[in-house]
């Protein structure tokens, strides 16, 4: 069959399915607009995630989701797993749909920039939430944790907890990937907070993980082999502690804050495991990214923007440490209490 | 001859039904159904800018698609397409980039840099040829160790680490569709005719048909078997050059989740996983139809899991849709 008798044919098919279709659309899922209390249109923002594998990522879509909600803002989302042309592709799509504003979590520093780029060719108001670009002159707004000042304050309470010893405490930091500029804040953070307490910790290991639970626990047994007398950890994401709990339980050493034999435990993120650890009385204490905070940045910097002010070219999540002596005061704030007491 | 019993006559509606199905547009009318139904439907759908979004993104994964239907219809598989894809950005990129690149930045790095990615993607089709060919491997086992092998080359050549600052000669290849779009269409022509106008065209069919009767028939069995893989190869490499472009970075985990989409694109374009069977036309309408359910489930603005379960779901109803037509032309 050539190609004119094909669509000769065709055709009608194709009229009737066409018509058929078009009576079932479904009123949930149409782009009609609803009239925001005031009268205007609500604005509707695209949010692209690089990956909801983690539950850190989960609580950030759930509280931008949640912000916009409260400001009537509506959310078209989309996750690339992993894919950073799938992500250009899917921010590209909230382009086309004339999206009032973009939240952007990259897959790195790199790739973003052209996904930037498009958004400032429509004159779309970008936001990256949690992981800043590369050095670009694209404008863009980053919403992102101040690593380094949350980690030195953290540590800075390892260490006054180490003090307390009486002795010169072992000392190991689980590392992240050193391609990421979080990972390499929190490093930074580690080590001003270590030079600035003298000889009170010596440390003995550090494991880059590369954010992997596998390099982590191979890190963590290989510096306990090496160091049997170790006695403070810093990880530098809360994902890792069931590793550290893995290796010091076949030690026996898996004990709680002020229990003989304790090893000194912080990390950082707050997230659902660390909240369970704290509450159990294991860990001692770990800096906390204000999820819901940031997320309530992004959507106002977008917000902002379309009422015709400036965008700020960064907002710093000064975030906060929990410790076992603040906890109950300040549980109501840190996003994996939430996520765990939803379990 | 012998007559066979003959069968009850069909109704005479179901002959031009029989042809309409089994013709190579059957997909491309899939497609235009979907995309009829869903423009009403998915705000943007039908807007110009889409439509270059979407060629954008379709061309890769096209010339991935054309090159598996080569190695299907030999009657092999390729599955370490995105290794090649990963190792061919890394070298680009290793090779150009403009803080460290290996080739500087000479008049001839660029050029230079796309015959390495060209080259080391034929290298990966020529190794798989070879151990399907000589080795006489499972094609499936073959792949999906250089698969293996060759994302952990990437990875190691980068310690993970994207590679940025592109010259944007090199990016522009991928990222103009005035380059982009006659680069992928006259490679997938040329594969096109290669297919089904040439006698390796006919080896190919032949050899994906019955590899044992085609080497009595005198089939140079082990080198079209090769020359499938090396055509996969070089396709993937083109295919880097498009995402780097894209990306503006090259990267070692770059199009890590295409494989499925290839494999689907190319069943649905009527290539049959038992080889022997398969036309570029129908792959390119299978291309189509994968690039519009992801697109328009993406401007539906529905939750990632929810597209993820559509789509797998869209994908099972074009099979088995395939697999109804094909029925429907083998009683014809």
């Amino acid at each position: 069959m050539n190609l004119r008798t094909f669509l000769q044919r065709s055709a009608a098919v194709v009229a009737a399915l066409t018509l058929a279709g078009c009576d079932r659309s479904d009123p949930a899922i149409t782009s009609t607009p609803t009239i925001s209390p005031g009268g205007a249109d609500p604005l509707t923002i695209g949010v692209a995630f690089e990956t909801l594998q983690t539950e850190y990522w989960v609580a950030g879509l759930d509280a931008i989701k949640a912000s916009a909600h409260r400001r009537n803002v509506r959310v078209l989302e989309s996750v690339a797993d992993g894919d950073a042309n799938r992500q250009l592709e899917q921010v590209k799509n909230f382009i086309n749909r004339r999206v009032d504003g973009l939240i952007i979590v990259p897959k790195d520093g790199k790739t973003v920039i052209p996904m930037i780029k498009a958004a400032n060719a429509a004159q779309i108001p970008v936001v990256l939430y949690n992981r800043p670009s590369d050095p670009t002159d694209a404008p863009h707004t980053v919403v992102a944790p101040d690593n380094f000042a949350i980690t030195k304050a953290t540590v800075e309470y390892l260490i006054s907890e180490a003090r307390k010893t009486g002795r010169k405490v072992k000392a190991l930091v689980l590392l992240g990937d050193l391609g990421d500029v979080n990972a390499m804040g929190r490093r930074d953070g580690f080590e001003a907070a270590v030079k600035e307490a003298g000889d009170a910790i010596e440390v003995v290991a550090r494991v880059p993980t590369e954010w992997k639970q596998e390099k982590a626990l191979a890190g963590v047994q290989s510096a306990f082999q090496a160091h049997p007398d170790i006695g403070l950890i810093f990880t530098s994401s809360d994902f890792m502690f069931p590793s550290i709990k893995s290796v010091l339980s076949s030690q026996g050493k898996w004990k709680k804050v002020g229990e003989l034999g304790h090893v000194i435990l912080g990390g950082f993120d707050g997230d659902a495991t660390a909240y369970q650890l704290m509450k159990d009385g294991y860990v001692d204490a770990t800096g906390v990214q204000d999820v819901f905070w940031e997320s309530d940045q992004a959507v106002q910097v977008i917000a902002e923007v379309k009422d015709g002010k400036p965008a700020p070219a960064r907002i710093e999540d000064k975030g906060f440490v929990i410790t076992q002596a603040n906890l109950k005061e300040l549980e109501s704030r840190m996003w994996g209490a939430q996520v765990a007491n939803r379990k | 001859m012998s007559s066979t019993p003959s069968r009850p006559a069909a109704p005479a509606w179901v002959i031009p039904l029989r042809s309409w199905a089994g013709s190579d547009f059957f997909v491309l009318v899939l497609s235009a159904v979907y995309f009829l139904i869903l423009t009403p439907l998915a705000p943007g759908f039908a807007s110009t800018g889409n439509a270059l979004s979407l060629i954008t993104s379709l061309l890769p994964l096209l010339l991935l698609a054309v090159g598996q239907t080569w190695v299907l219809v030999s009657g092999g598989i390729d599955l370490s397409v995105t290794a090649t894809i990963a190792l061919t950005s890394v070298l680009g990129g290793l090779a150009v980039n403009e803080i460290s690149g290996w080739l500087g930045s000479g008049p001839l790095a660029i050029p230079a840099a796309i015959g390495l990615m060209l080259a080391a993607g034929a290298g990966v089709g020529l190794l798989n040829g070879l151990a399907v060919a000589q080795l006489r491997m499972p094609p499936f086992m073959v792949t999906l160790t250089s698969l293996m092998f060759f994302s952990g080359v990437a990875v190691w050549l980068t310690q993970s680490q994207p590679i940025g600052s592109l010259p944007p000669t090199f990016t522009a290849f991928g990222g103009r569709l005035g380059w982009a779009l006659p680069v992928a269409a006259l490679l997938t022509w040329v594969a096109h005719l290669g297919l089904s106008r040439t006698v390796l065209g006919r080896w190919l069919y032949a050899v994906g048909q019955n590899a044992r009767t085609a080497e009595v028939s005198g089939v140079p069995v082990r080198a079209v078997t090769i020359s499938a893989y090396v055509v996969s190869g070089l396709l993937a490499a083109v295919a880097s050059l498009l995402l780097t472009g894209q990306a503006e970075t090259a990267s070692p985990v770059l199009g890590q989740r295409m494989l499925l989409d290839v494999i689907a694109a190319t069943v649905i374009g009527g290539v049959s996983l038992y080889g022997g069977q398969g036309r570029i036309l129908g792959v390119l309408f299978g291309v189509l139809f994968i690039r519009l359910i992801d697109n328009s489930l993406n401007l539906l603005g529905l939750n990632f899991t929810l597209i993820l379960m559509t789509k797998g779901a869209v994908i099972l109803l074009a099979a088995w849709l395939d697999g109804w037509r094909r029925q429907l032309t083998r009683t014809a």
